[in-house]
């Protein structure tokens, strides 16, 4: 039994700042999301509440159809995995992973056969651990949690590139024996592309688009041919460059009627990629078409 | 926390609440066991050039009560984020809390207990007197039964101490840099009443005993609820700031 | 592995068309199942299950409910028709088109063609 998850109209403040400013979200059980923003956007203070972190200043937090906030029932079985873990350091790697038994559905012995793949000494306390052995315990105990909700926060950083691909094929893996909700906050967003079904994308404290990673990825287009051609499409372009008489313009989006046109003019049309349109739509001097 | 395998859901904070009092009790029996041997062996040193007139397990047992505050702060301190990100709620959390502030002051007051009574033995047998530094001269504790009675209060004791620390430690995590300024109004109530109960000199800076001489000759029994009005009111405080306590964001 | 403008499911059914028309998978013949696909390719289970949904409303594989996918016995044949219908699309309007603009007469391009033809045998 996988958990939903419905945000209605939550405010989040940290003093008069809002991180959050009314947000909607519903996202579908037992899918993998990718959740993306720029630093700042409100994505921490977003995964918080889900995890009952933090209490919305204003709005409702559902999980699995109920109030997330101090409902054991309900957090006993998310699990929000932030950079570093929250963590006892002065405890051992074993006691670290023991305490994970709090919650009823942890798997111990996954979590000690994940850190003896991973080589996380066991004996070894948690601040004597590297940043990338650490961010390796923080990833397994949130697996280990078997949670219907599981959250990774920027939990990669530390980890280098092997470490990081094998640690997602173990995501993969435990997420395609035991079908649950994933929610994946990362910069790396390429890198995961492929992991994900669908993409939100929170940008000044409210969800900018949410939608599924084909969406995203037929979303966009680079246009590039003589800049007269390009200019009498009369597209509205998120970016553009010239050099010369040649122009390129990036859009958002391009119909069908629209692909036609530019190819009968021999503007060539190419794709972009999830980063490129993710960088597009929330740089700010980009948002009115510079 | 090997004892929380198997733990169920609508019991794990009274398991949790045990396996913190067994895994702190753990931890530190070597500062205990120390405790119990110095307290021991230090009069008997003494003893070789000097008349011993004073308890040295009654100055361990008020360590003890620091000890205490500082256990009771410290692991609510690192209990409250690391609890919650591992799916317990606060509330959950506040009765596990109570649960380790009740056994732990039992444990360690019952420690303390047993050590004045095997102390008051020992001194028999050697001969010392059994007193305590008590308002500028050196008071004996008294017969047998009166030593039980003044062992008796140290699980009390320990408990409000446990409480108070529990207070400022959660009150640090909540507001960082400000919230041990709650030690300014805890401290002195704390002090007083501890000073007051044992009618001794002050355990901490000689201006903290002034309430406990004012409230001297009140008689045991309305200190000792006045010591159960000022647990109840403390966790009661730390309660209300542990139960919508924010995890703290991680620093970049 | 993929590239960055076709959807990943789309890339897949084009895989498995292809591997259909290759042979390495037989008409009949049973196909990973989406867990593998996804394993094997490193990707979200739903995409590799899209690619699968695309295939069977085509005809080109069916479900046997419990089992798994199979590739249908016509497969083949509907990939063939498939292929050229979309030949004609995508490779012959274009060059029409081309050489209208090019001035170049059609009877040109089809002596030419009639050349390599014979040519390449």
């Amino acid at each position: 039994m996988s958990f939903t998850v419905n945000l209605r109209s939550v405010t989040l403040e940290y003093g008069a700042e809002p991180a959050l400013a009314d947000v909607d979200l519903d996202l579908e059980a037992g899918k993998i999301y990718g959740l993306l923003g720029r630093n700042g956007a409100g994505k921490t203070s977003l995964l918080s509440l889900l995890a009952a972190f933090r209490k919305p200043t204003s709005g409702e937090v559902l999980v699995g159809g109920e109030p997330v906030w101090e409902n054991a029932p309900i957090v006993s079985r998310v699990a929000l995995i932030r950079e570093g873990g929250d963590f006892d350091d002065t405890e051992t790697v074993k006691g670290t992973i023991e305490s994970g038994q709090i919650r009823p559905s942890f798997d111990t012995d996954y979590a000690f056969a994940l850190a003896d793949r991973f080589e996380v000494p066991l004996k070894k306390r948690v601040n004597a651990l590297s940043r990338g052995k650490r961010s390796v315990l923080a990833a397994l105990c949130g697996l280990a949690a078997r949670a219907e909700l599981t959250m990774f926060d920027e939990v990669h950083l530390g980890m280098d590139a092997p470490t990081r691909d094998a640690f997602y094929k173990e995501l993969l893996a435990e997420y395609m024996d035991r079908p649950h909700t994933v929610i994946l906050s990362t910069h790396l967003i390429d890198e995961v592309a492929n992991y994900l079904e669908e993409v939100v994308i929170v940008d000044k404290g409210r969800i900018l688009r949410h939608a599924d990673i084909e969406t995203f990825q037929g979303m966009g287009a680079t246009l590039t041919g003589p800049a007269a051609a390009v200019d009498a499409l009369g597209l509205e372009p998120l970016a553009e460059q010239r050099l010369g008489g040649t122009k390129s313009i990036t859009v958002a989006a391009l119909d069908a009627a629209a692909r036609e046109r530019a190819a009968a003019a021999g503007i060539e049309v190419g794709p972009v990629g999830l980063q490129d349109l993710f960088i597009h739509l929330t740089a700010p001097q980009d948002r009115n078409g510079a | 926390m090997p004892t929380l395998a198997n733990l169920r859901l609508p019991t794990r904070r009274y398991a949790l609440g045990a396996g913190i009092t067994a895994e702190a009790l753990k931890y530190f029996k070597y500062w205990i066991a120390a405790a119990l041997v110095l307290a021991f062996a230090f009069p008997f040193a003494v003893s070789q050039w000097n008349d011993i007139t004073i308890s040295a397990w009654y100055y361990a047992a008020n360590g003890g009560k620091w000890f205490t505050a500082f256990v009771g702060g410290g692991f609510l301190f690192v209990l409250v984020p690391n609890m919650v990100a591992t799916g317990l709620t606060r509330r959950e959390l506040a009765v596990s809390m109570g649960i380790f502030g009740v056994l732990w002051s039992l444990a360690i007051g019952a420690i303390a207990f047993a050590g004045l009574l095997a102390e008051r033995a020992y001194y028999g047998a050697m001969g010392w007197s059994h007193g305590i530094d008590a308002n500028d001269a050196i008071a004996p504790i008294g017969s047998a039964a009166e030593t039980a009675a003044f062992g008796a209060h140290y699980p009390l004791v320990y408990l409000v101490y446990f409480t108070a620390g529990a207070l400022i430690g959660v009150a640090s995590y909540r507001w960082e840099g400000a919230g041990w300024l709650l030690l300014v109004p805890v401290l002195p109530v704390v002090f007083s009443l501890d000073n007051a109960l044992y009618d001794t000199e002050p355990v901490g800076p000689g201006w903290a005993g002034f309430l406990g001489g004012a409230i001297g000759d009140w008689g045991r029994g309305l200190i000792v609820a006045l010591l159960l009005v000022t647990v109840a009111g403390l966790a009661a405080a730390a309660y209300r700031i542990l139960i919508d306590i924010p995890l703290r964001a991680k620093k970049a | 592995m993929f590239d960055d403008g076709t959807p990943i499911y789309r890339q897949i059914a084009d895989q498995i068309k292809a591997e259909i028309m290759n042979g390495s998978l037989e008409p009949g013949g049973k196909v990973m199942s989406t867990n593998q696909y996804a394993a094997f390719y490193q990707i979200n289970p739903a995409t590799a299950q899209k690619a699968f949904r695309e295939l069977v409303d085509e005809g080109i594989l069916y479900k046997q409910r419990g089992v798994g996918m199979y590739v249908a016995d016509d497969a083949r044949d509907r990939l063939a028709a498939d292929f050229r219908e979309r030949f004609f699309e995508r490779v012959l309007a274009p060059l029409v088109r081309e050489a209208r603009q090019a001035g170049i007469p059609l009877s040109d391009i089809i002596d030419y063609l009639r050349d390599q033809e014979g040519a390449l045998r």
